[in-house]
């Protein structure tokens, strides 16, 4: 890790890597943002006086100045998360490590911290990151390099073109549909062409159900599959074939959607 | 070693647990005030059966000790500490872990050990109030009159009874941190102590297998230090005899903690998990 022996060379490696975690832990909520980046300052070994304007530079880039000096506790979760991202940044490694880092996040959140981590620390200040998501959005949106992670097994790895490419040769279909009963994935497995379908409840209260099946050839399948779906009863609202995406991929690879 | 280093690391933990301390302010009127009904209970269980000048003249006659509320108050003020050490630092890696910080408390450079250390002396400072306080309310209130020899022998006593108590900590904390239950084992090791430890009365008192017991604790020894410079008129020579196996409990205790943490985290690394018991 950035030319140290992980094992010979432990502290070495510590100093030279940023750890990012996310949620609502991970930050002592008695203290202020600037007393919980000071205290990890100190921790990485760097001195007050390098540490102060770093800390002032940093909160300013994430545009918590005005809150630095208020308990963590009383900050939003999207607050606690860019203080945790800067947190990681007070020593300036050239390697950040991003566990989950919009784990539990609104998406306008979301979406500031995504946009920070692919602008300013990709972009501006060259950071080398390994990010964990269970958002495949976002991993098709940050990262170059992408390794599936399955019961602790890396199952696939490449970079987001290339993993879809892996998938190409299977057209996905998506259907957004009402009254669908229990039996209709059984059923609609039995369509020949048929290899993976997935359903997940979009919409409860309207009782929309998103149903994903992965075909060898969609135009086959189609009129195969609108009759099934007519014959168990299920209303169609929409159906549309869409390109593989990660998400795709990553049932492609492990026979089951992330959220399963 | 880089001192300038552990000086930063052992400085931002110090000033953190303060701050944390002084922002409940039901913890620090607890501490102000949970000393005195101990230090009661400890007293008016003897002034019960007779006066305090009959009870310490038994005690004198029988176990040599010239002060009876002076025996109590030092025991007590001693045990206050321990206790602050097993709730403070013993469950510090605990409680790093509760908060979500102990990842990345990990993942810094910085030196476990200095890390516990400065725990286990803020600690001391947040039940600093318990040594100056408590003796000056036990003067007041019960009489207690001094007898020192030699100041020297006092301040050694002391800040020889307070490494030792910081080491008791560090080996509690790097315990604690294998189990959920750490709270419950904080717990089940009070009343233990304070009987085998003899707070509250001579160890000489106990019956011979508890001794046993009560000359490997350096709650103890930290007792007898402070009771024999304190009221006993006991100099720096007379401690040699005290302080020689505390400081090699300190150093057994120091030793193990280290070496207990060292496992806890290759066991971390291995499994995944901190959680053994």
């Amino acid at each position: 890790m950035n030319g140290f022996d992980v094992a010979k060379q432990a502290n070495a490696v510590r100093s030279s890597i940023g750890v990012v975690t996310g949620g609502e832990r991970g930050l002592y909520w008695r203290l202020t943002g600037r007393e919980n980046l000071l205290f990890c300052a100190r921790l990485d070994g760097v001195r007050e006086d390098r540490a102060k304007p770093r800390i002032d530079a940093l909160l300013k880039l994430v545009e918590l100045e005005d809150r630095a000096n208020d308990n963590v506790e009383k900050y939003s979760r999207g607050m606690k998360q860019r203080l945790h991202l800067i947190r990681g940044l007070i020593h300036d490694p050239p390697t950040l490590l991003l566990d989950e880092p919009t784990l539990g996040l609104d998406p306008n959140s979301a979406v500031v911290v995504r946009e920070f981590i692919k602008e300013k620390l990709q972009k501006e200040q060259g950071k080398t990151i390994l990010l964990t998501t269970h958002y495949m959005e976002e991993a098709d949106q940050l990262c170059d390099q992408i390794a599936v992670i399955d019961h602790g097994k890396v199952i696939s790895k490449g970079t987001p073109a290339e993993l879809k490419a892996g998938v190409q040769k299977i057209d996905v279909l998506r259907i957004n549909a009402t009254s669908v009963p229990e039996s209709l994935v059984s059923d609609v497995k039995l369509i020949e062409g048929v290899q993976e379908v997935k359903t997940s409840v979009i919409d409860p209260v309207a009782g929309l159900t998103e149903i994903l099946v992965h075909t060898r050839s969609a135009e086959e399948t189609l009129p195969h599959l609108t009759e099934t779906m007519v014959k168990a009863g299920a209303r169609v609202r929409l159906i549309e074939q869409s390109k593989p995406s990660l998400e795709d991929v990553f049932i492609s690879l492990t026979g089951r959607r992330l959220r399963d | 070693m880089n001192l300038a280093l552990e000086w930063l690391t052992f400085k931002g933990v110090i000033l953190r647990h303060f701050k944390e301390f002084v922002s409940y302010r039901t913890s620090v009127f607890a501490t102000i005030i949970w000393p005195l009904p101990l230090l009661a209970l400890n007293v008016y269980q003897y002034l019960g059966l007779a006066s305090g000048q009959q009870v310490g003249q038994v005690l004198n006659a029988k176990y040599g000790i010239a002060s009876f509320s002076g025996m109590i108050i030092l025991g007590t003020i001693v045990y206050l500490l321990y206790n602050r050490m097993l709730w403070g630092t013993g469950a510090s890696l605990q409680e790093e872990r509760f908060n979500g910080t102990i990842e990345s408390l990990f993942l810094t450079p910085a030196n476990r050990m200095t890390v516990l250390l400065a725990s286990g002396f803020s600690s001391l400072l947040e039940g600093a109030w318990w040594i100056v306080g408590v003796f000056l309310l036990s003067w007041v209130i019960f009489g207690v009159q001094p007898a020192i020899a030699d100041w020297g022998a006092v301040i050694i006593a002391l800040i020889s009874t307070m490494i030792a108590l910081v080491a008791v900590g560090v080996f509690f904390a790097s315990f604690f941190v294998l189990t959920r239950a750490a709270d419950q084992l904080a717990t089940s090791l009070q009343a233990p102590i304070r009987y085998a430890s003899g707070v509250a009365f001579p160890v000489a008192a106990m019956p011979a297998v508890f001794q046993l017991f009560a000359y490997i604790l350096p709650v103890t020894y930290g007792i007898n230090a402070l009771r024999s410079t304190v009221v006993q008129e006991g100099t720096l020579i007379s401690l040699v005899g005290t302080l020689a196996p505390l400081y090699l409990f300190t150093a057994i205790l120091i030793i193990a903690g280290h070496f207990m943490l060292k496992r806890v985290e290759a066991q971390a690394k291995r499994n995944g998990s901190l959680y053994k018991i």
